[in-house]
């Protein structure tokens, strides 16, 4: 048994005490914004609320919002939506950011135009950039039809066919999450240690397989770590569909957010809003998880070798 | 000092200073805040309100914009009053709310305000406001302006071709392709009418149907089974297949067809009546004296329907002052107002005798034939749950515009969503 002087014990539990005390405001505001609203929000899926209808009281119907979450058809759309726009966007992004980021590490004699030409979709709202694509996209003003007719092609009805719809949504999310994507990714091309590459070169290695062989697996961290961003944000895509389509044609570019968003704050039906925001969280768990066990088990392979 | 002892001077001096602010004697003026749509001219609004605030000292109305259409201001305002929240105390609301404000309780009751007036007030409105803004008996609302959908056309164009004002879609059709093929302009478009999932596009699925005879509830009872229910959906199908309907009509919200006929692109547009005002008077405007307005046209053998649109103003149940709220929709909704609003945005007055003041014709020609379509027009469906069975329509009408949907899957989906909601 250790001798340990009383004020030695004593400065250190002061020590942990203080701890306590730093944390407590952070573990509050944590509690306030993260676990009071999810817990409330798993509490309201159990009963009917029809924030309308007052007189029909909120009464407790047990899974009866997740059991009609199975039936509903449009559930089931917008969720598939979801699924096509991460999906795609979300290798879609890491390309375009890697490309980028790529480009942004060659030398340059000044970085900072790189950086902030790097920044500027990142740093641009949501909405903003939905609605600067819905004018690139409109029928008759937009400019990709404006350059497809110089070209002779006849103009296309991007935000009214559905297909064509998708595919512009697509990409503008991908135009701006790239940028987010390729920060990140620079910041990891900027830990790799030159002295690899020299020594590659020594070793005659081409460009393709110095970006393979060195470069790919140095930045798998920080690619996993843009991709779970990334794939989250995805799963919750609602700005850039709700600003350039508003969900139409019909519903067919409308993702689960927005149907969240349709039932909670147009039907003012609660109950089934939280019932299907809480699927949205279970999924976004589910996707987070299969990263994260992807990465251990990965990990692990490399250093039990 | 240690750094405790800042922090408890701190906190001290920063109580001190809250508790001077409010110990500051209240000022004597009330400020109203009143909720209004882009859409709807906040610029008239406020010069209506200067004149209440010249003869009404000791009052300050302020004005808060929000929502470019119609159910995206109800959205914004769904969150506002269900929190309760007291800043806003005057809401413009549509024509198709007052019930589920009534069923929600967002709205204050006016019958203790308007006291013993309460008869003869709601006896000077056109009948079809003083219905609709009566819920279960009481007033929820009292109106601002009213509204119907009308056909405007370029009468210019009907004289260079020698066509007469269309009285059925077919001659509409068959007058516009005409234009469109001696024209040769590929901007000019045959008919405009809303076609973005908006509350707009409710009536665009209505109309045709109210103009073929049919219900959408009929008894209480969903009548989509009924074989005018398809109709709507056929004629803008012909219309398409004739050239006439714009590609992009899936993307057209209301007050595009405006900027688009103000931009002399547009042959016929079926919308609202503000519409003319900034026809005529905008200086951009390049259709300024060569636009007509008339009835809705009809199929072969039908009657002219149209959708009954506008504004009324509401005093929120959550306000802190209501008598003054009540007082300021009072003078709002008065013929001396409604006179000045017909004048400067060509709103339509919910007073019939306003519609032949020598003034408001001088503004607004056309008014002479608008009261009997005003007083013929006919309501979209009164329920509290309005706001989805407005989604289920006018989701399934965008879709059926944009090519995305036949007719048999839009009014099967549209059935589908409806039929729950009329059980």
């Amino acid at each position: 048994m250790l001798e340990v002087s009383p004020t030695l014990s004593r400065r250190s539990l002061s020590e942990r005490g203080l701890g306590f005390v730093l944390l407590a405001p952070a573990a509050l505001l944590l509690l306030l914004i993260v676990v009071y609203p999810i817990t409330a929000l798993v509490w309201n899926s159990f009963f009917d609320i029809h924030l309308a209808e007052p007189w029909r009281g909120e009464p407790f119907v047990g899974i009866e919002n997740y059991r009609r979450a199975f039936e509903d058809a449009r559930f089931w759309s917008s969720l598939g939506t979801t699924v096509v726009y991460t999906v795609v966007t979300v290798p879609g992004a890491l390309l375009v950011g890697l490309g980028l980021a790529l480009l942004a590490n060659m030398p340059f004699r000044h970085k900072w135009p790189v950086r902030l030409g790097l920044l500027l979709p990142w740093a641009l709202p949501l909405v903003f950039s939905g609605l600067i694509f819905r004018w690139f996209f409109e029928y008759r003003q937009g400019i990709v039809n404006d350059v497809l007719v110089r070209l002779g092609v006849e103009p296309l009805a991007w935000l009214t066919e559905p297909h064509l719809a998708i595919a512009a949504i697509c990409f503008a999310i991908v135009w701006k999450s790239s940028s987010f994507m390729a920060l990140m990714l620079l910041a990891g091309l900027q830990t790799i240690p030159r002295e690899l590459y020299e020594a590659a070169e020594v070793d005659g290695a081409t460009r393709w397989q110095k970006f393979v062989s060195i470069t790919l697996p140095m930045l798998r961290p920080a690619i996993f770590v843009a991709l779970i961003f990334r794939t989250i944000t995805a799963i919750q895509t609602f700005d850039i569909p709700y600003a350039m389509t508003g969900g139409g044609p019909g519903d067919s570019t409308e993702t689960l957010a927005m149907y969240i968003q349709k039932t909670t704050l147009d039907f003012l039906d609660f109950g089934y809003g939280s019932a299907l925001a809480t699927i949205m969280f279970v999924v976004s768990m589910i996707a987070t998880s299969s990263y994260l066990r992807y990465t251990r088990r990965s990990a692990g392979r490399g250093t039990g070798g | 000092m240690n750094a405790l002892g800042a922090v408890r001077v701190a906190i001290l001096s920063a109580a001190m200073a809250a508790l001077a602010a409010m110990a500051t004697p209240a000022i004597a003026d009330t400020t109203l805040r009143i909720f209004t749509g882009g859409q709807q001219r906040p610029d008239v609004m406020r010069k209506v309100l200067d004149e209440y605030q010249k003869k009404t000292p000791g009052v300050k109305v302020e004005i808060e914009v929000g929502g470019a259409t119609s159910e995206a201001q109800q959205q914004y305002l769904n969150t506002v009053l269900a929190a309760k929240d007291s800043t806003l105390d005057v809401m413009l609301i549509d024509v198709i709310r007052p019930a589920q404000w009534a069923a929600a309780g967002w709205a204050e009751p006016l019958d203790s305000y308007l006291g013993a007036d309460k008869a003869k007030v709601m006896s000077q409105y056109l009948k079809a406001y003083a219905d609709a803004d009566q819920v279960n008996g009481k007033v929820i609302a009292l109106p601002y302006f009213a509204d119907s959908q009308f056909l405007y056309y370029r009468k210019d164009l009907l004289e260079k071709y020698k066509r007469p004002v269309p009285k059925t879609w077919d001659e509409m059709m068959e007058t516009a392709q005409i234009i469109m093929k001696g024209e040769n302009n590929s901007q000019l478009q045959g008919f405009s009418t809303a076609g973005a999932p908006i509350e707009g596009t409710v009536c665009t699925y209505l109309v045709p149907l109210w103009g073929m005879g049919g219900e959408l509830v009929k008894d209480g009872k969903l009548n989509l089974d009924a074989p005018q229910a398809r109709q709507p959906f056929q004629l803008y199908g012909r219309m398409k297949q004739a050239g006439v309907l714009p590609k992009n009509i899936g993307e057209i919200p209301t007050d595009r067809i405006r900027v688009d006929f103000q931009a002399g692109n547009v042959i016929f547009a079926q919308t609202w009546a503000y519409v003319w005002n900034r026809l005529e008077s905008d200086a951009d405007s390049k259709v300024k004296g060569k636009v007509g307005v008339t009835m809705l046209p009809h199929d072969q053998g039908g009657k002219s329907a149209t959708c009954i649109g506008g504004w009324q103003l509401a005093v929120s149940a959550f306000s802190k002052n209501k008598a003054e709220a009540a007082k300021l929709v009072r003078w709002l909704s008065s013929p001396e107002v409604s006179k000045m609003m017909a004048v400067l945005a060509s709103n339509l007055p919910v007073f019939p005798q306003v519609y032949k003041e020598p003034e408001v014709l001088k503004a607004n020609p056309w008014f002479a034939d608008a009261l009997p379509v005003v007083e013929g027009a006919r309501s979209r469906p009164v329920t509290p749950r309005y706001t989805e069975v407005s989604d289920a329509i006018r989701s399934n009408m965008n879709a059926y515009l944009a090519g995305s949907k036949t007719t048999d899957t839009a009014l099967g989906d549209m059935k589908a969503r409806l039929t729950p909601i009329y059980r």
